[in-house]
C-alpha cells in the first residue's frame, strides 16, 4: 500500500498566506514571511505533499499573480503540489499546470460546473484531480458547503461524496468547517460515518494541532495523508518533528535523508566546469 | 550540459525544469527537431490521458521525430509516468490507441488486477525493489521512496523491466530500460533527493 501522507495546506489570499478559523481568515505574511519562518527548502523535507489553495472571493481573484507565487513556492520543492481555488476553464487549468501544479484541486466545480470536471478528467486524468470538499454539522446533519464555505449545498456529505466520486475525483480532500483552525484535532466521528469504505484517496483537514492529532487521523486505515493549514501551530521545525514523531510511532511513511539534497544542488554545473 | 524537454502539452513541466535546473544543467522545453538533436538528452515528461498524449505527440510529428533520435540515432530518452507509458505498443486507456512502440508492451487499467478494495489511482510514496542492475539507481539504497500516481500500468514486458513496487501480492513496473530508452512509472522530479539522484544518473549516463 502507498505511504501515508504528511501534507501541509498553504491558503493564499492576494500576496499573503492566511491563518484561517472556521474559514474566518486572517492575514500572516506574504512569500517572504513564509521563506524566513519556514526555510521551504527544509520544509520540504519533513512533508510529503504541498497543498496550495487561493482562498481569494471568487470576483476578486487573479490567478496569473497566484501563479507566479507559485512558480516561486515550487523552485526548490520536490514533492508533489496540488492547487486549487478559482480553477473556472481549461486555460485555467493550464496555466496552474504550467506554474508548478501536478495537481489541480477543485470544490465548487464539482458541484456546479460538472462538465469542466469531466473535461479536465479526460484530458489530464483523474488521477491529478481532486475533490476538496468543505462540510460542517448543523441540527445533527453532516453539511456540505460551496463557494469558500458560503453556499450550502443540497446534498447531505455522504451524497456528494459519492457524486465526486461517481465524476472520477483521483482523490478527496475532506476538511472540517468545524474544527478549521481550531487545533482541537480532526472531526474523526464524521469520517469514520461517511468514508469508512471509500475507494478513493482520502486526505482529512481541518483541526490538526498537535502531533497525536495527526497520528489519531493517520492510523484510520481509510485515511491516506493528514493535512494542517495551521501556519502557527507548526512553526519553524514543527512539520519535520511530527514527522520524526509519525514515523516513531511505526506509521509506514517514506524516508529520505535530509541534508543529502544540499550535496546534489549544481552537482553537474560544477562537473562540467 | 544541454536537457530537453519534450514539449507536447501534457501537464506539469515546470517542476522536471526546476529539478533539472537545480541539478546544474541547462534545460529547453521544444518540440523541434532540430533543438531536440542539438540537446544531450531528451526528457518526455507526461501526466493525463495517453490517447491525448498520442495525439498531441502526432500533431507536432514528435512520433516519427523521436523514432528517428531515439531509435536510429540513439540518442538517450528518460520518461516519466505516461511518458514512459507511450513507450509500449498501445494502451487500453479510453479504448485502444496505438503508443510508439519501442517496447512491445500494453498499458492496461491496474483495476483489472488488483482487488476490488485497492484504491485507482494509486497515489503516494512506495519502496521500490530493483530488480536488475540499472545506472539510474546508482548510488540509491534497494528499497529508496518514490512517488507514484497513476492509474495505468505497463503489462507483458519482462527482460527490460529494472524495478517493481508491490501492491499486495501484486507487482507493478517501477521502472524499464533498453540501451538508450530509459522509463520510470514515479516522479522523480517529485521524490525528494532519492529522484533528484536519479535524475543526476541519468544525466552524468
Amino acid at each position: 500500500m502507498a505511504k501515508k501522507r504528511l501534507i501541509f495546506t498553504l491558503l493564499y489570499k492576494n500576496g499573503n498566506y492566511m491563518l484561517s478559523r472556521n474559514f474566518r481568515l486572517q492575514k500572516v505574511g506574504n512569500l517572504e514571511w513564509l521563506n524566513k519562518h519556514y526555510n521551504f527548502q527544509n520544509i520540504a523535507f519533513s512533508i510529503d505533499e504541498l497543498i496550495v489553495l487561493n482562498v481569494e472571493d471568487p470576483e476578486k481573484r487573479d490567478l496569473v499573480e497566484f501563479s507566479k507565487d507559485l512558480r516561486s513556492l515550487s523552485k526548490f520543492c520536490f514533492i508533489p503540489i496540488a492547487v486549487g481555488g478559482g480553477i473556472n476553464s481549461m486555460d485555467d487549468a493550464n496555466l496552474l499546470l504550467h506554474s508548478g501544479a501536478d495537481k489541480l484541486v477543485l470544490n465548487t466545480a464539482f458541484y456546479s460546473n460538472k462538465k469542466l470536471i469531466k473535461e479536465l478528467i479526460q484530458h489530464y486524468g483523474k488521477q491529478n484531480i481532486v475533490s476538496s470538499i468543505d462540510f460542517k454539522r448543523l441540527d445533527g446533519e453532516n453539511i456540505v458547503l460551496v463557494n469558500n464555505g458560503l453556499t450550502r449545498i443540497e446534498f447531505s456529505l455522504k451524497e456528494h461524496i459519492d457524486s465526486v466520486c461517481e465524476l472520477g475525483a483521483g482523490e478527496i480532500y475532506l476538511n472540517s468547517i468545524d474544527k478549521d483552525g481550531t487545533g482541537q484535532g480532526y472531526e474523526l466521528d464524521i469520517f469514520d460515518e461517511v468514508t469508512l469504505n471509500l475507494n478513493t484517496s482520502l486526505i482529512c483537514a481541518g483541526g490538526a494541532g498537535k502531533y497525536e492529532h495527526f497520528l489519531e487521523g493517520i492510523n484510520k486505515s481509510y485515511i491516506d495523508g493528514v493535512a494542517t493549514a495551521n501556519l502557527f501551530n507548526f512553526l519553524g521545525n514543527g512539520l519535520q518533528k511530527s514527522r520524526e514523531f509519525l514515523i516513531d510511532n511505526k506509521v509506514n511513511m517514506a524516508k529520505w535523508h535530509n541534508r543529502l539534497e544540499h550535496e546534489l544542488k549544481n552537482i553537474l554545473r560544477i562537473n562540467n566546469e | 550540459m544541454l536537457v530537453s524537454i519534450v514539449d507536447y502539452g501534457m501537464g506539469n513541466i515546470l517542476s522536471i525544469t526546476n529539478a533539472l535546473e537545480y541539478l546544474g544543467v541547462d534545460v529547453i522545453l521544444t518540440y523541434k527537431e532540430t533543438e531536440l538533436r542539438n540537446s544531450d538528452k531528451i526528457i518526455l515528461p507526461g501526466v493525463g490521458s495517453f490517447r491525448v498524449a498520442m495525439q498531441n505527440l502526432k500533431e507536432r510529428k514528435l512520433d516519427v521525430i523521436l523514432n528517428e533520435l531515439v531509435m536510429k540515432e540513439h540518442k538517450d530518452i528518460l520518461g516519466i509516468c505516461l511518458g514512459m507509458q507511450l513507450f509500449a505498443s498501445g494502451s487500453d486507456e479510453d479504448g485502444f490507441s496505438e503508443g510508439l512502440g519501442w517496447f512491445s508492451s500494453v498499458v492496461k487499467n491496474m483495476s483489472d488486477k488488483l482487488d476490488d478494495n485497492v484504491k485507482v489511482p494509486h497515489i503516494g510514496f512506495e519502496s521500490i525493489e530493483t530488480t536488475k542492475k540499472s545506472i539510474l539507481y546508482k548510488d540509491i539504497r534497494n528499497h529508496s521512496d518514490f512517488y507514484f500516481v497513476h492509474s495505468f500500468s505497463m503489462e507483458n514486458i519482462y527482460d527490460e523491466i529494472t524495478s517493481t513496487y508491490n501492491i499486495g501480492n501484486t507487482s507493478i513496473v517501477a521502472s524499464i530500460e533498453k540501451d538508450n530508452i530509459f522509463g520510470v512509472q514515479f516522479h522523480p522530479e517529485k521524490s525528494q533527493d532519492n529522484g533528484l539522484r536519479l535524475l543526476k544518473n541519468f544525466l552524468q549516463k
